[in-house]
């Protein structure tokens, strides 16, 4: 088991999740963030942080969203997706991209 | 550090010595597992306590030793490493026996109800009963993911230094930023009978987490041309002749360039996993062991589950919560170390008995 950042983080990467992890398990992305399942406990503490709940126990994924558990571990291990472990300002434009769903094709790998 | 012995040498003297044979095993020298310890103790059960980190403490040593713990009861404020310090010193009369540095990796029931229990480094012992006290698994060093390169493990890659010895007069890469990386870093590069015959030190960016004293002191000696910093990140390597001759560093500027050594050395910190656990035969629900809230058994009696690592309905990840859960455990586990004693609950205030277990004196009272 993992947790899994889901879609409404695309266009956003709030980033508020990479400061509070114990493990260091959230690698970025040009426009996303994932968490690494290998190194995830479980612990749960980045689920409140997000301030667009991008985060779920992979076990309470939605149902729209339970594609995201293997696209957070095929983005993890990509060569360009380092280990993100200060917070950072977020998009540019995170704010008119936060309510938005469907958001999947504006992921940049 | 550990002795110098070859494992043909280790597995026969473990062949001859038999099993220690005990009535509780703990898994996990976590604020919980060490708690355990106590609560068996106040029963007059002697425990031995297994962990795969070489110093107890657990979670809360490992991933937070500095940081502030404010919901232990009566405790308003404690490091993690202060919160495992009184424990200790909580559970220092009962004399639990430590085997640290060592994980679990076989458990098997024996045809006379007790358990046959095997660490990575072949201590063995036959127990009455188990307590897993395993938090989120075993703290392991985190593997540097380059295709191919884990052939070399063991022989040219390595993540712990056993004997410093081994890598003097070396060409050595270490690869890290935390305290480990920039310790050995200066280790290696300092005069002495260890120094190294080179040393660099490869980080992904350049920005440290270990001591900043240690940092200033790393930029002096590559300022004085003793060791290298590269800030990059390993992304290959070549081999020559069935050996790793170097690796493929990508720094910032996007260039790839190739870092000759003898040994790589790879400090990326700790991460838990669950490990062989999975394997004991016991009833599992999202990777927790899952017990009932009378006794914290699991499904096989005779095996707890305390802490972290078990699940009942309404669970709550709370080292209070698992301090709670150890009581419960070690009167659970009477009827089977004990089978014929009555138990009784007493007070550590006022109970005679247990102020002789605790080494104290009986207060009079007037």
């Amino acid at each position: 088991m993992t947790h899994v950042v889901t879609e409404s983080c695309i266009r956003c990467k709030y980033t508020d999740c990479v400061d509070v992890c114990p493990v260091d398990c959230f690698r970025e992305g040009p426009n996303f963030l994932t968490i690494d399942p290998d190194e995830c406990i479980d612990c749960a503490v980045c689920i409140p942080e997000c301030p667009v709940s991008a985060i779920y126990a992979e076990e309470d994924l939605p149902k729209d969203q339970l594609h995201m558990t293997k696209l957070n571990a095929d983005l993890a291990v990509l060569p360009g997706w380092k280990s993100i472990t200060k917070r950072k300002e977020p998009l540019p434009d995170a704010d008119d991209w936060k309510d938005r769903t469907g958001k999947l094709s504006e992921l940049i790998r | 550090m550990d002795p110098q012995l070859a494992p043909a040498v280790m597995d026969t003297a473990a062949e001859h010595d038999g099993p220690i044979e005990t009535d509780a095993v703990i898994v996990g020298a976590g604020p919980v597992g060490l708690f355990q310890v106590f609560e068996l103790g106040l029963l007059e059960i002697k425990a031995h306590v297994i962990d795969a980190l070489p110093y107890p403490g657990g979670q809360p040593v490992e991933l937070y030793p500095d940081k502030p713990i404010y919901d232990i009861p009566a405790i308003p404020v404690c490091t993690g490493q202060e919160l495992t310090d009184s424990l200790l010193k909580q559970i220092a009369p009962f004399g639990a026996t430590f085997h640290l540095g060592q994980e679990v990796t076989t458990v098997a029931q024996q045809d006379d109800g007790r358990f046959f229990v095997a660490t990575s480094k072949g201590t063995r012992f036959l127990t009455k009963t188990l307590f897993i006290a395993a938090g989120v698994g075993a703290f392991q060093p985190r593997l540097l993911k380059v295709d191919g390169l884990e052939r070399f493990d063991g022989t040219q890659v390595f993540y712990r230094v056993k004997n410093p010895a081994d890598f003097a007069g070396k060409n050595l890469v270490i690869v890290g930023g935390g305290d480990s990386a920039i310790d050995w870093a200066l280790n290696f590069a300092a005069e002495g009978p260890n120094k190294a015959e080179s040393v660099i030190l490869i980080h992904r960016r350049d920005g440290f987490k270990a001591a900043p004293a240690n940092v200033a002191k790393m930029r002096e000696r590559c300022e004085q041309l003793e060791m290298q910093l590269i800030v990059g990140q390993i992304t290959g390597h070549e081999e020559k002749d069935g050996r790793l001759s170097g690796v493929k560093v990508t720094g910032s500027d996007a260039v790839t360039r190739l870092v000759p050594l003898n040994v790589l050395l790879v400090f990326f910190g700790l991460s838990p996993k669950l490990g062989p656990i999975a394997d004991w035969g016991l009833e599992i629900e999202r990777k927790q062991l899952v017990v009932d809230t009378e006794k914290f058994s699991t499904s096989v009696p005779g095996i707890f589950a305390v802490g972290d690592i078990n699940t009942y309905p309404g669970k709550k990840k709370l080292i209070l919560c698992g301090f709670h859960e150890c009581a419960l455990a070690a009167f659970g586990a009477m009827p089977i170390i004990f089978p014929d004693k009555k138990v009784f609950l007493q007070y550590t205030t006022t109970s005679p008995k247990l102020h002789k277990v605790l080494g104290v004196e009986s207060p009079v009272f007037d």
